[in-house]
């Protein structure tokens, strides 16, 4: 199917009365970055390009949220011009989040109310490298061969072909439908989807050439006391940021609020980076220097997380290299390692 | 049917609390509906309005309506729970993580090895094991603690040590001037000469600081015991207990969900797990 842009926008001005529908804006800054914001009708919106400063996990699992009694709202909600290294993200988190015994009960109200619309990208930033994970700045399927959107979107001209990934798909394109008409997808339009995807895709591995694809994540263990890590932590002041940017982590803490009245507990953000992170009561600390903290968000992405979701932690999206104020570059860390 | 919140938690009534020595309490909770577990499972304690930590708690399994937990005042929360009274109300969460596979332990010869605060479980396991006797070969337990001051549940010895099949043995670190004393002196591996089990299919379970844990485990490896025969506790920070807070990973296992419980051979290759 095929959906013309003044037909989307007529959508999510009628949708936006029953559902929180939220787009990518061009921040007032003077830069090119992309943020999620609660659709304005009185704004343009840009669902292509690239992806947006914060990962969509921020819409999924916020700083700071009360867990008991859980303060999520199931206000249904549209999220639109998601790219594929945070639809990758959101499949991390469903594995650590939902798929267990223990169900994280905000995570789960925020993911059942919401649906997806991804969109291909048609630029890319220059710390985008999601080629170099085997991924694509289009959605590539999960393991199982399902698709981690509900509709996907990709520009054709002045429209936009919709792809269905899911029964949530389906319905949305039934309210589509309310709104608009939707034509059918013609060869010439799929034709210029292929195109536009492999000039997207030749851009960012253009980006990349100085690393090589074929990258293997054991070494980042079987080297665990090479001098790369203490070379590359030099500059690390263990901020967080490229914990909190990233769209795969969640660590979290727990802090007691509970009143005489009831039991509360309000779960935020932690950072395996911040000092203290294993520390426990005792003293004792499983990373007792700078370097095997810088070393474990590594092994955290590259190995922990394979083996515990069969997915990595890294889907390339490169917002930890733009955040880090001393300028580490993880495609340098794991190049580096590659070569020791 | 929304899923149960893990975060749920129930109120516990403080029935009693013992000071055990100068640095552990244990204390009688009465949670306001039975608490199932299985002997090893570890609860979230919480004091409401300053924070929660982790325990196992003291009790056998068997025992659900009440329950005891013995904590040792080690940073900000432990400090604040030993200002706990009877009468006081706390919260407990859980069971989380996997319990002691007793059934890999009957019919065996089984050794508890402990220190410290870390009696705590093997108290837990030790009254289960109590409860079903006949079903283990041996028991011995083999306890120490720095002092004789040091040494927790010093006043249920006598009753241990009355259960037929059960062999019991305790040391110090040291024992100052003009204590009454009547177990060994030395660290708890020196336990470890005077017992007679078969180590080719021995089970020993071992719960303390990490030296102790470190030292004992080798101990036991020199004494024959196999690396999948002898079980440790891993402490490490936690906030979930289920796998969600990744404080307490250790490679690719979760202290949490995974263990606390795992054996020797599970993790020997892991980095830093005596740390």
């Amino acid at each position: 199917m095929v959906v013309s842009k003044s037909d989307l926008i007529k959508f999510f001005d009628t949708i936006q009365s029953k559902f929180d529908v939220f787009v990518p804006y061009q921040t007032e800054r003077e830069n090119d970055d992309l943020v999620f914001k609660k659709y304005d009708p009185d704004k343009e919106f840009i669902l292509d390009k690239y992806r947006t400063v914060d990962p969509v996990r921020t819409l999924f699992y916020m700083p700071s949220e009360s867990v008991l009694p859980p303060s999520a709202k199931s206000n249904k909600r549209i999220i639109a011009g998601v790219k594929n290294c945070d639809l990758l993200g959101l499949a991390v988190l469903d594995d650590a989040l939902l798929k267990d015994n223990f169900v994280e009960p905000n995570y789960k109200i925020w993911r059942d109310s919401s649906y997806i619309i991804s969109c291909d990208c048609t630029d890319t930033l220059q710390t985008c490298h999601c080629v170099l994970l085997d991924n694509n700045p289009y959605p590539n399927n999960d393991t199982e061969g399902q698709a981690l959107f509900d509709l996907n979107l990709s520009p054709v001209d002045d429209k936009f072909i919709i792809e269905v990934g899911s029964k949530k798909g389906e319905e949305l394109i039934e309210k589509i439908k309310e709104v608009c008409s939707l034509a059918e997808v013609t060869d010439k339009d799929k034709e210029i989807r292929e195109a536009n995807r492999a000039e997207v895709l030749k851009k960012v591995r253009d980006i990349n050439s100085d690393f090589t694809p074929d990258r293997h994540y054991d070494v980042i263990t079987e080297n665990k006391e090479a001098s790369v890590w203490k070379d590359f932590c030099n500059e690390c002041v263990q901020c967080g940021a490229c914990t909190n940017i990233c769209p795969t982590c969640y660590c979290l803490i727990l802090n007691d609020e509970s009143t005489k009245e009831e039991f509360r507990k309000v779960r935020s953000w932690d950072s395996c980076q911040l000092v203290g992170y294993a520390e426990v009561a005792g003293g004792g600390t499983p990373r007792e220097h700078r370097w095997e903290t810088f070393r474990n968000r590594y092994q955290c992405k590259y190995n922990f997380m394979k083996f515990n979701f069969d997915k990595l932690g890294c889907t390339g999206c490169g917002r930890c290299i733009s955040a880090c104020p001393a300028e580490i570059d993880l495609r340098e860390v794991i190049q580096s390692l590659q070569e020791v | 049917m929304p899923d149960k919140n893990p975060y749920e938690v129930l109120k516990a009534d403080v029935l009693e609390v013992i000071e055990e020595s100068p640095t552990i309490k244990s204390f009688y909770l009465k949670p306001e509906k039975p608490f199932e577990f299985a002997t090893g499972q570890f609860i979230e304690l919480s004091l409401p309005g300053i924070g929660e930590a982790p325990f196992t708690p003291s009790s056998s399994h068997y025992e659900t309506e009440k329950m005891w937990v013995t904590i040792m005042n080690a940073g900000f929360v432990t400090n604040e729970i030993h200002k706990v009274k009877k009468g006081d109300v706390m919260g407990i969460r859980g069971p989380y993580g996997k319990g002691y596979p007793l059934d890999k332990f009957r019919g065996k010869d089984v050794l508890l090895l402990g220190g410290g605060v870390g009696l705590a479980p093997l108290r837990c396991l030790l009254q289960t094991m109590i409860h079903d006797v006949k079903d283990y070969k041996s028991i011995t337990v083999c306890f120490g603690a720095r002092t004789p001051a040091d040494m927790i549940y010093k006043d249920q010895i006598d009753e241990w040590k009355a259960v037929e099949g059960i062999h019991h043995l305790c040391t110090v670190d040291k024992c100052p001037d003009g204590v009454d004393w009547n177990g060994k002196t030395g660290v708890v591996t020196v336990l470890l000469d005077d017992i007679n089990i078969d180590p080719k299919d021995a089970i020993a379970i071992v719960c303390g600081p990490p030296i102790m844990m470190k030292f004992g485990t080798f101990s036991l490896l020199d004494k024959g015991l196999k690396p999948e025969n002898i079980y440790l506790s891993m402490e490490k920070k936690m906030y979930c207990g289920f796998g969600q807070c990744r404080h307490c990973v250790m490679g690719k296992y979760y202290a949490c969900k995974d263990g606390p419980v795992f054996t020797y051979e599970q993790i020997k290759d892991e980095e830093k797990i005596w740390d």
